[in-house]
């Protein structure tokens, strides 16, 4: 069943043409990954699918309403003088949900420990996984994940990859962004590849590997990248 | 409902962890204290008509405190939540602007109410003129509230927050103190309610004769206009983080 769906398309910030008939679905329950260098237009796909912006043109549909969406955006939204559990909080008494929830999300990330920490005082990665367990407290049906791993170090990437699915697991579908592909690799079940603004190939990543990398032995969706667009990721 | 009550939780927490947004409402009142305090020393010498003739610090105090305060407070909190993005994932959790608002406001209403019994305790008055005056102040405290919601609305962040508060602020909190030597500049400002509440402050101190229904009834009025503005201001930008 489609979850979430583009169809053809368009955005433009002034002059500068973002997405340019962009169409691809997610199906319930799957690791989707959006990916694409830089500037691609991959959190702009996420503005528009969370609502943030409008399309131009084209149609988009998001099966479940706000409320049943996570999101974690590079631009975390943390309230910086409160503690870990103090943002949840607020969260918590919109969401209506219990307190035993809030601590749970807290431990599935590591922070059981810095439950009391105020958020100013978290590193990078700690940040990323309270923002994490944030998106992920209302047991939401669609997560939109922009990035989730960027700067961070390949253990706790590690850590947040094994949540992501276990999210799966229980049901959520999960739809990402990022330029790492080694990630989109192992992570998701279909990835799009986008260029500026352009979708160049979509598809399971096992099969668009065996398409592009027939000759080798490996798995290397770089590569793929790179020969369609010419270009690298960074 | 519960949706006031999360902000409201959050921004009390987030004021209590803040002590330079602490000391904004404490330090009004504290100078007032001192103010009158150096006044009444016995070693400077004062005499009854100079006395007379000096404006009273704590009403002083309590007109700056209601007007140049709150305005650039509140505004910076709702341009914060802008800025950080914090509004965006509040909105995506199903969190409407009127809560929101409401919570925001009612956090800086209750601290304030404090503030206005201070400014009463330390003030000349007693019995009902007590209330009278904590009154007085709360109501310029709502103007407030209502004038920096809807500055915070129409900045795009901290930065242009203050620049857009403070020149209001110090207009409505230095106008009076002006007013005090200046009959033309009171004229001007006597729609204003910062202004009004130093005419609330005269009148129970015996230097006035205007009726307190009147200065009362441009306050409110001052807080419904301001109400207006706001509600045109909202639906034209919304509150978008």
């Amino acid at each position: 069943m489609i979850s979430v769906s583009m169809k053809n398309v368009c955005k433009a910030f002034g002059s500068n043409q973002v997405l340019q008939g962009v169409s691809f679905e997610t199906h319930n329950g799957e690791i989707f990954g959006m990916l694409g260098p830089s500037g691609a237009g991959k959190t702009t796909i996420i503005n528009i699918l969370t609502k943030q912006e409008s399309a131009d043109s084209g149609e988009c549909h998001v099966e479940v309403g706000s409320n049943q969406i996570g999101l974690m955006l590079e631009n975390d939204g943390l309230f910086d003088r409160l503690s870990c559990l103090d943002n949840l909080i607020v969260f918590e008494d919109i969401y209506k949900i219990p307190r035993s929830r809030t601590l749970e999300a807290l431990e599935k990330v590591g922070l059981g420990d810095a439950a009391k920490t105020v958020v100013n005082q978290l590193s990078k990665g700690m940040r990323q996984r309270l923002v994490l367990a944030r998106a992920v407290l209302h047991k939401p049906k669609i997560l939109f994940l922009d990035e989730p791993t960027s700067a961070l170090d390949p253990m706790t990437a590690r850590g947040i990859h094994k949540l992501i699915r276990e999210l799966r697991e229980g049901g959520s579908t999960i739809f990402l962004t990022t330029h790492n592909m080694e990630e989109a690799t192992h992570l998701c079940d279909r990835v799009v590849m986008l260029h500026k603004g352009r979708i160049v190939e979509q598809g399971c990543p096992k099969e668009i590997c065996e398409r592009y990398n027939a000759k080798k032995e490996s798995f290397d969706l770089e590569s793929v990248f790179v020969q369609l667009t010419g270009g690298g990721l960074e | 409902m519960n949706n006031v009550k999360a902000i409201f939780k959050k921004q009390a927490k987030g004021i209590l962890r803040n002590p330079e947004s602490l000391i904004q409402f404490l330090i009004f009142p504290l100078v007032a204290f001192a103010m009158t305090a150096i006044l009444n020393f016995d070693e400077y010498y004062f005499t009854e008509e100079m006395l007379a003739s000096m404006p009273n610090m704590v009403t002083m105090m309590a007109t700056a405190f209601a007007g140049m305060a709150l305005i650039p407070m509140v505004a910076s909190i709702i341009a914060e939540d802008i800025e950080k993005k914090s509004l965006r994932f509040l909105r995506m959790a199903g969190m409407k602007p009127a809560p929101y608002l409401l919570g925001v406001g009612g956090v800086v209403l209750v601290v304030s109410m404090v503030t206005s019994v201070i400014f009463g305790f330390i003030s000349d008055f007693s019995g009902a003129d007590f209330w009278i005056f904590a009154g007085g102040i709360m109501s310029g405290v709502a103007a407030s509230i209502v004038l920096g919601a809807t500055i915070g609305i129409l900045s795009k962040g901290q930065q242009s927050s203050t620049a857009l508060s403070m020149p209001i602020a110090m207009v409505l909190g230095f106008g009076p103190m002006m007013a005090q030597f200046n009959d033309t500049v009171a004229r001007i400002l006597h729609p204003f309610y910062t202004q009004q509440l130093n005419v609330v402050a005269d009148y129970l101190a015996g230097n006035s004769t205007a009726p307190l229904w009147n200065s009362f009834a441009i306050m409110w009025g001052n807080v419904i206009v301001l109400g207006i503005i706001f509600a045109l201001v909202y639906a034209k930008k919304g509150l978008k983080g």
